[in-house]
């Protein structure tokens, strides 16, 4: 008799290799000389050169987690942290050498571009290989670019805002990343400008033993609204690759931002990543994340709420299987008056895959009369896997309104039955079930990633259950 | 003084969030504990034997301080004992530390419920670091009842480890409103197919009194089951930290776990912290926990008044209905009077 079998992740299109060739790759290991060469090479500024050494400094105090996955596997000695294409950035993909744009086709992301996107970033291993956006926005004087153009051209905003949200002390991952950050996205939307299709920045990392380290920042001024989506994926190899980028948003008085990710590494991947967004008074910024890819994934999104009446929404999937340890979650900090978070975590663990559920909701002192709901479910679909829930709440005030909900089980028995019972076969109401599971985040995509999502999660049911 | 890190929990999340473990510093530990004679003893008391030396009284987890005891007793349990067995410890000057190891074995089929009380004379700076173990053998039934009434200026710790075997039951209702330092380490291992853990607590911290509750289950027993309710009060600067874990380990198919804990915070200073952890390495389980903190509902309060009642007094209702749940689990009314008594004189 077959087993129903719920599939892996179809990887084939994230696994395509190309020959691993490049213009420029620093030797492997982190030390003051390498930093410095790899400030040379990316020819910074003296700030940003003293920046990185400080950031090395602070990198070499801290301790790695005592808590989480193991890490012990991680030697910075044989990562490569930074590999330049062989090209420059350019705004049209005609410009793109063959292998490059071939990969990004495959992804699909110069066909997503032309049907759903306002503007587009890609990212080849250490540097920004493309960048466009619709010329209406240019002329609304919203600026997206990568952030070595940025840190040339706007150096005052990135001054202000670089590594302040995410100071390089917050943990060893963070220092790291402000001594060898390379490529990323910087997008600026001035008060008042709605930007009403998306942003993508997509980042691919192809070169084996090395690591990408990708800065985002993106500021929303006051009244401003904008959709940022960002996909991430790389070929398999058997020594592991390290991602640690950093994510810091601004979202000032009255705006809004939505910031979406599809994230599937591969499985020798070791995802360090950080993000955390600053959210003004009565501003908005919601979360939308799917994490598939990476061997070992630590990545806790954070909201902090500054701003009277500011709101934060998480909706997250994380689907494990063989091989894989996934703990993901999410952190919000209440820190004014009428603030409200909801959090809805959702995780699936198969063949021997662990997924955690790891989060802090604080409501400090200065927290009157805010709100918080939590919601966390964890899917088991077999015996062999483990899913575990680790969340801190932690209530610093009596004017407030807190709860938290979490449930972890296998596909309900009672449920199978009843679809079974409205003429459905087993299979049927098995991928059923599933598919429902994961709709609450697949449901707050852009119709394109949903369909990218739900591929992701290729579910097949076959044959009667065993 | 060195720091004390206590009542670790089973995993570890970031330091940053101050739930690992606790840290104490104003606190003294006696380097002589010297006896402790004021135990009171009612119903079967013959059971209650004092022993020279208990086995086995290694602990898992445990609260983290180790001390000699001063009092060893032991309770076998082969019947089906129809009067509650009363243990009351109170410290007084010349009894002012309390280190006892407690060891209670049922026997198949055996039934009893065990209530232990601590106390304190007003104003005595006592110390209480005690161990309780269950062994609960196929079909017991024990139920204890722990009542912590010790005055603030008291540390109070308390180890906890029961073993349950098949269809074994192993109730705990849990009355936690005294100490200056509150620190309670409950760990059952749940081995016996259907065996059933429940506990069920209510604090209520006032001043500057620090809870720290650490309720870890195993099941391991097919179809076995684990109830953790907490429900708990804190005003004044008053903090509490509750970790509550439900650990399903691999081959305990079918069975359940619920988690529910709400913390009523009656004042903008006093502070909640919750960790409550699902950890599952089985599919065939189905787990469930929730946590939720808040003031007391201005509905409801205005409901109260509108009949009547003043501020405090509409408070001090709708405290003891949250409680209602766990004070029905105590039989023995003079100990149900003196905890309600208890509890409306530290709403005052």
């Amino acid at each position: 008799m077959s087993k129903t079998q719920i599939e892996d992740i179809n990887r084939n299109i994230y696994d395509i290799k190309n020959k691993d060739d490049y213009d420029y790759k620093i030797e492997k290991g982190l030390t003051k000389q390498i930093i410095e060469e790899l400030s040379k090479q990316k020819q910074d500024p003296d700030w940003m050169r003293e920046f990185r050494l400080k950031a090395l400094d602070v990198y070499n105090k801290l301790q790695l987690p005592t808590w989480g996955p193991d890490l012990s596997e991680l030697d910075m000695g044989e990562i490569a942290t930074y590999v330049r294409p062989k090209t420059k950035m350019s705004n049209t993909w005609d410009d793109v050498p063959d292998d490059i744009k071939e990969t990004f086709d495959k992804l699909g992301i110069p066909e997503a571009e032309k049907t759903s996107l306002a503007g587009v970033g890609a990212q080849y291993d250490s540097e920004v290989v493309y960048h466009s956006m619709k010329e209406d926005l240019i002329k609304q004087g919203v600026i997206y670019t990568d952030m070595e153009t940025a840190v040339r051209e706007y150096p005052k905003l990135v001054k202000e805002h670089f590594m302040k949200c995410v100071p390089v002390h917050d943990h060893k991952f963070v220092a790291l990343h402000g001594a060898v950050w390379s490529g990323g996205s910087f997008v600026y939307v001035p008060k008042g400008v709605k930007v009403d299709i998306p942003l993508q920045s997509y980042f691919r990392l192809n070169s084996p033993e090395s690591g990408q380290f990708e800065h985002t920042l993106i500021i929303v001024d006051e009244g401003a609204s904008l959709h940022f989506i960002e996909g991430c994926s790389a070929p398999k190899y058997n020594k592991v690759n390290l991602h640690a980028g950093c994510v810091e948003l601004y979202v000032k008085d009255n705006a809004y931002l939505r910031y979406s990710t599809i994230e599937n590494w591969s499985k020798n991947m070791l995802n360090l990543n950080t993000k955390k967004a600053i959210v003004g008074k009565n501003a908005q910024v919601d979360w939308v994340s799917g994490s598939f890819g990476s061997k070992i994934s630590m990545l806790y999104p954070m909201s902090i709420l500054n701003g009277e009446g500011s709101k934060t929404e998480f909706t997250g999937i994380s689907f494990a299987g063989k091989g894989q340890n996934l703990d993901n979650g999410f952190k919000v900090v209440h820190n004014a008056k009428n603030t409200s978070s909801v959090v809805n975590a959702k995780s699936i663990s198969k063949d021997g895959g662990t997924c955690t559920y790891r989060s802090l909701v604080r409501i400090g002192e200065n927290a009157k009369n805010s709100k918080s709901v939590v919601s966390c479910e964890s899917l088991m679909l077999d015996d062999i896997s483990k899913s575990d829930t680790i969340p801190v709440n932690d209530i610093r005030t009596d004017e407030v309104e807190f709860s938290h909900e979490a449930k972890i089980g296998k596909i309900s028995d009672k449920t199978i039955f009843y679809l079974m019972s409205r003429g459905m076969s087993e299979e049927d109401a098995k991928a059923m079930i599933v598919r429902g599971f994961a709709y609450p985040i697949s449901k707050e995509l852009p119709v394109e990633y949903a369909v990218e999502m739900n591929n992701l999660i290729n579910l097949e049911l076959e044959g009667a259950i065993g | 003084m060195e720091e004390l890190k206590l009542n670790q929990t089973p995993v570890r999340t970031s330091r940053n969030y101050n739930i690992n473990n606790i840290k104490l510093k104003d606190i003294t530990i006696p380097k002589e504990i010297g006896n402790f004679e004021n135990l009171k003893l009612k119903g079967k008391t013959s059971l209650v034997k004092k022993a020279s030396s208990l086995e086995n009284m290694e602990l898992k987890y445990g609260v983290g301080i180790v001390n000699e005891p001063n009092v060893k007793l032991q309770i076998n349990i082969i019947e089906n004992l129809k009067e509650p067995l009363e243990l009351d410890f109170m410290l007084n000057e010349q009894n002012r530390n309390l280190v006892e190891n407690i060891v209670i074995n049922a026997s198949e089929e055996a039934q009893a419920t065990v209530v232990l009380k601590y106390e304190t004379d007003k104003d005595l700076q006592g110390f209480h670091n005690g161990i309780v173990k269950v062994n609960a053998n196929k079909n017991a039934k024990i139920d204890v009842i722990l009542i912590n009434l010790v005055n603030g200026q008291t540390d109070n710790f308390l180890s906890i480890e029961n073993v349950l075997e098949e269809q074994s039951n192993v109730k705990y209702t849990v009355v936690d409103f005294g100490g200056k330092n509150s620190i309670t380490n409950y760990y059952s291992n749940i081995k016996g197919k259907k065996a059933d853990s429940t506990i069920n607590t209510i604090y209520l911290g006032k001043e500057n009194q620090l809870f720290d509750i650490n309720y870890v289950g195993e099941l391991w027993g097919e179809q076995s089951n684990l109830d953790i309710d907490v429900q708990g009060a804190i005003k004044d600067n008053a903090r509490k930290h509750f970790k509550g874990t439900i650990d399903f380990k691999r081959g305990c198919k079918k069975a359940t776990g619920n988690e529910n804990e709400y913390c009523t915070i009656l004042s903008d200073t006093a502070k909640s912290i919750a960790l409550p952890m699902l950890l599952c390495e089985e599919e065939d389980v189905e787990g469930n926990h929730s946590t939720s903190a808040g003031k007391i509902g201005e509905k409801e309060l205005f409901y109260i008044m509108s009949r009547g009642f003043e501020l405090k007094e509409a408070l001090k209702l709708m405290l003891r209905a949250k409680f209602n749940k766990v004070l029905e689990n105590i039989h023995v009314e003079e100990l149900k009077e003196q905890i309600i008594s208890e509890m409306e004189a530290r709403l005052d």
